[in-house]
């Protein structure tokens, strides 16, 4: 195989990265305590991920599972590259949106309308394109005449609810999810998952971190287990989910 | 860097417009504040200095607004500049973007807020009678350099406040310091000759002394001094991207 043709197949190549956070103590941060107590800062190293490589395929949708702490979240900061790794590399091929908290980059004085422009040209997209899919936004948030009031007078479901509704009409090549959906409600939820399914059948990859494994087993072809910082397990989502519940459930 | 910044262009302008709105939002006169702004504060100038400062300016007034709007210009996009990037840290730990389109948009939004502020110049120019001359066409100069200055500096300060919080304190100082070290209240005719080393070596004082040129004295600036300046803020600049690169790797965990 050609170099050519593997990066049309891959979306996501992570080569045997590690990762380490610092953890202070009591961080000196200004340049009078660095000199007074240049000993005080003491931290510790704390390893987040070590010896990760994967490669996730164009089309895959993949579920990341494990407890809390296991560095699911990181590993997705990783891809979206808003953090560096200590070691290793990552490389991703195609246009990557990634919804990691509620409402990131929301401005809570702005309409709903405004954030939607705001919010979409942080994902890297030009006014006309944001023109072209307004309607389908507001259309899929569903959040009617809502749209025109400050974001900082919305609930969390409806900051999820447009939050999602932008990142899904980006037309994204990489979708990164970190359990976000479990805020809003039965049907949103559903109606989001139908819509992730469309995007899987348009050839759209997706990464998604969830505790649901019912959502695991349902929507996801593979998954992969993160504990510790190591991948315990990477496979079909049927066999992950089974070995999972069994140590964790 | 210029590929992806095109790619982002939409974001980098609603930046900018968000910059420049959100300063106003909640006030009653929202933009008309960058005009009232340098109003006010000019007549606030107007009034003390030719009480306390016997001053041989014709024009003391005008003397004073050609250099303080610029200048003014220069600190807020400096101490605003250099906290950009820690008021931006909720996003910055959630979403990726070219960071640099931060730095870069306050930059741009003081650049707006002073072409503002020049139809004020503009208008007392003609006012008081001192009028426009041909070495306006210069002005957009003197405006290029200051504004790939600032680039430069804001890059710099941007990322390493983060690393070292304490900068900002220590830069309030500088800039106050460079106020006197610079001709704004006073004219560079008026300094003994053994402290003009001072203003040679003080970056701003080229670029106020060239905007008082242009707009009040009308006669030709130091231009040799400014394109010394333009090239070696140009370096600064490609230097500063290259700081801010380096250290935006780790702004996410450090905020």
């Amino acid at each position: 195989m050609t170099k050519n043709d593997q990066t049309e197949e891959v979306a996501i190549e992570v080569c045997d990265i590690d990762k380490t956070f610092k953890v202070y103590f009591d961080k000196a941060n200004t340049l009078k305590e660095r000199i007074l107590f240049w000993n005080r800062n003491r931290h510790e190293v704390r390893e987040v991920l070590s010896d990760i490589s994967l490669t996730i395929n164009k089309g895959e949708t993949v579920a990341l599972v494990g407890v809390n702490g296991s560095g699911k979240s990181t590993l997705l900061k990783l891809m979206t590259q808003i953090i560096y790794p200590d070691k290793g590399s990552i490389h991703t091929y195609g246009k990557l949106v990634s919804l990691l908290e509620l409402g990131a980059g929301f401005h809570p004085d702005f309409s709903g309308r405004e954030n939607i422009y705001f919010n979409a040209s942080i994902f890297g997209l030009s006014k006309s394109e944001i023109d072209d899919r307004i309607d389908d936004i507001i259309a899929f948030s569903e959040l009617g005449s809502y749209i025109d009031n400050p974001v900082r007078t919305y609930s969390s479901g409806m900051y999820m609810r447009l939050a999602f509704s932008i990142a899904i009409n980006v037309d994204a090549d990489i979708l990164l999810m970190d359990e976000v959906l479990s805020v809003g409600d039965q049907h949103f939820q559903e109606m989001c998952y139908e819509k992730m399914m469309d995007l899987k059948k348009q050839g759209k990859t997706m990464v998604l971190v969830t505790h649901s494994m019912q959502a695991v087993k349902k929507y996801c072809d593979r998954a992969i287990w993160l504990y510790q910082g190591r991948i315990r397990m990477d496979g079909s989502t049927e066999d992950v989910v089974k070995e999972y519940l069994k140590v964790c459930g | 860097m210029f590929k992806r910044l095109f790619q982002y262009r939409e974001f980098l302008s609603t930046s900018i417009k968000k910059e420049i709105r959100g300063k106003y939002k909640k006030s009653f006169l929202g933009i008309l504040w960058s005009f009232l702004n340098p109003l006010l504060m000019l007549m606030v100038y107007a009034i003390i200095f030719p009480i306390i400062l016997k001053s041989p300016e014709k024009n003391y007034v005008m003397f004073l607004m050609t250099a303080l709007i610029p200048w003014t210009f220069f600190t807020t996009t400096v101490t605003q500049g250099m906290s950009t990037i820690i008021a931006n840290g909720n996003i910055l730990k959630k979403v990726y973007f070219p960071r640099e389109i931060l730095p870069i948009s306050i930059v741009t939004s003081g650049l707006i807020n002073f072409l503002i502020s020049c139809i004020i110049i503009f208008i007392f120019l003609m006012i008081t009678g001192i009028g426009y001359s041909k070495y306006l066409i210069l002005l957009p100069f003197v405006i290029l350099v200051q504004y790939i200055f600032l680039l430069g500096i804001v890059l710099i300060l941007s990322s390493v406040t983060v690393y070292l919080r304490d900068l900002e304190h220590i830069i309030g100082v500088v800039i106050q310091a460079l106020f006197y070290g610079t001709p704004i209240v006073y004219s560079l005719s008026t300094i003994p000759e053994r402290f003009l080393w001072v203003f040679k070596l003080n970056p701003m004082a080229y670029i106020i002394q060239g905007y008082r040129d242009v707009l009040y004295y009308q006669q030709m600036p130091d231009v040799q001094g400014l394109v010394m300046l333009l090239l070696v803020s140009v370096v600064l600049m490609m230097v500063g991207y290259q700081i801010f690169n380096h250290l935006q790797k780790h702004f996410a965990e450090e905020l």
